[in-house]
């Protein structure tokens, strides 16, 4: 039987989305592996997506297309993309998460902006099939062509939050992750920007009981606590993603951000 | 009592009146006005007799006076500071709900195995995903 997956997927002025809709679509249509809908969130982009792009693009694939009419940030965008995941089809309640009947298997965060693969999309899916509950994107043991001074700020980013979160992660800022419906049920993004990534690893963490390489132990159905692996995949560095990835400057609104958070509570920083 | 005119007292006191000009020609606001000028006055008082902040500071064991007007207005403004930062975070958070709300609201399905319909609503949208 396919795999029903959800894409929560932001979009800002991106002009590789289309590719990517397409790639998601021939997965879709061709493997039967898997049966997609992507939640796609238009963050503002200047230019609104257009539908019959959007539509030509997709093909069979569904998209719901919700649309930010300002630019909040990538978290604001992942968190709307997960509201409407979840509110879909206008019934899925925490029950039924829990008596399995959510109607989607597996949802997965990606970007639009080309740099994440559809088959890594599918692995990923396939992790938590098996019973992990959250798989991560490890893009340094995949073959990934990471620019030395990404990798120098994403190992930064590593050691900041193996201290803050207490989760050692390979790689932390990875925005390729599939969840299962009962761990995305206890995500709920409040951060609006980048520090959305820290957020969101900090949840994880309080809510996870262990993490391996590629290796999933059994779901312990009675267990309240999140099973997390890693897995390999292959992160492309276009030019795009590369313009609009973080930088050492972001780094630093990150933290403010996560400050701000922490004095002022749940808010948007 | 000496009132002390100097260039800096000049110039202070001229940007004080210059900004109190515009101000009045501008607020309508008459009880934010009132304050100004009495903020602005005591202020001017401060810069062209500066004995009266001395003989305060000493009286409150501060060596100088300008220390005396610069210590709590530095606590002022880093109080000012963190209000404004939690009124910013507290109304970008509303704001982030309101447009979410709207985004959710207007959700809507493209493509997918019914390429002819076209903006169906949010649950006819997921009925098909």
């Amino acid at each position: 039987m396919a795999v029903r997956i959800a894409i929560l997927m932001p979009a800002y002025n991106e002009a590789e989305l289309f590719s990517t809709l397409a790639e998601l679509a021939e997965l879709h249509r061709d493997r039967g592996e898997a049966e997609i809908c992507v939640f796609l969130v238009d963050d503002g982009s200047q230019v609104p997506l257009a539908h019959e792009s959007l539509q030509a693009a997709a093909g069979t694939m569904p998209v719901v297309l919700a649309r930010h009419v300002v630019n909040l940030g990538q978290g604001a965008a992942i968190e709307t993309a997960r509201r409407l995941a979840l509110d879909s089809r206008s019934t899925m309640k925490s029950r039924q998460i829990e008596s399995g009947q959510a109607p989607f298997d597996v949802f997965v965060t990606m970007d639009a902006d080309g740099q994440h693969r559809p088959s890594d999309v599918l692995e990923l899916a396939r992790q938590v099939t098996s019973g992990a509950d959250v798989a991560l994107g490890n893009r340094f043991a995949g073959a990934s062509n990471v620019p030395r001074s990404r990798r120098l700020l994403l190992n930064v980013a590593r050691i900041f939050e193996r201290i803050t979160t207490g989760l050692a992660l390979s790689d932390a800022h990875n925005g390729l992750r599939a969840f299962s419906p009962r761990a995305i049920a206890r995500m709920r993004l409040v951060h609006n920007r980048m520090a959305h990534a820290t957020e969101l690893t900090h949840q994880i963490s309080r809510a996870s009981r262990a993490i391996g390489a590629n290796c999933v132990a059994n779901r312990d159905s009675d267990s309240d606590r999140l099973v997390v692996v890693e897995v390999p995949v292959s992160v492309r560095y276009t030019s795009e993603s590369r313009a609009k990835g973080q930088k050492a400057s972001g780094a630093v609104t990150i933290v403010v951000d996560l400050l701000q958070g922490f004095l002022f509570g749940k808010g948007s920083g | 009592m000496n009132v002390e005119i100097t260039p800096a007292a000049i110039a202070l006191v001229g940007l004080l009146a210059a900004l109190l000009a515009y101000d009045i020609t501008t607020l309508k606001n008459h009880r934010l006005l009132t304050l100004q000028i009495v903020v602005f006055g005591v202020g001017a008082a401060l810069i062209l007799c500066p004995e009266v902040a001395r003989r305060l500071a000493r009286a409150f064991g501060i060596g100088r006076g300008v220390d005396f007007v610069l210590y709590p207005l530095v606590i002022w403004l880093v109080r000012e500071s963190l209000l404004t930062r939690r009124r910013r975070h507290e109304d970008e958070a509303k704001m982030t709900e309101i447009v979410r709300a709207m985004a959710l609201a207007n959700a809507h399905l493209v493509g997918g195995s019914s390429p002819n319909r076209t903006a169906p609503s949010q649950s006819d949208a997921s009925a098909s995903c």
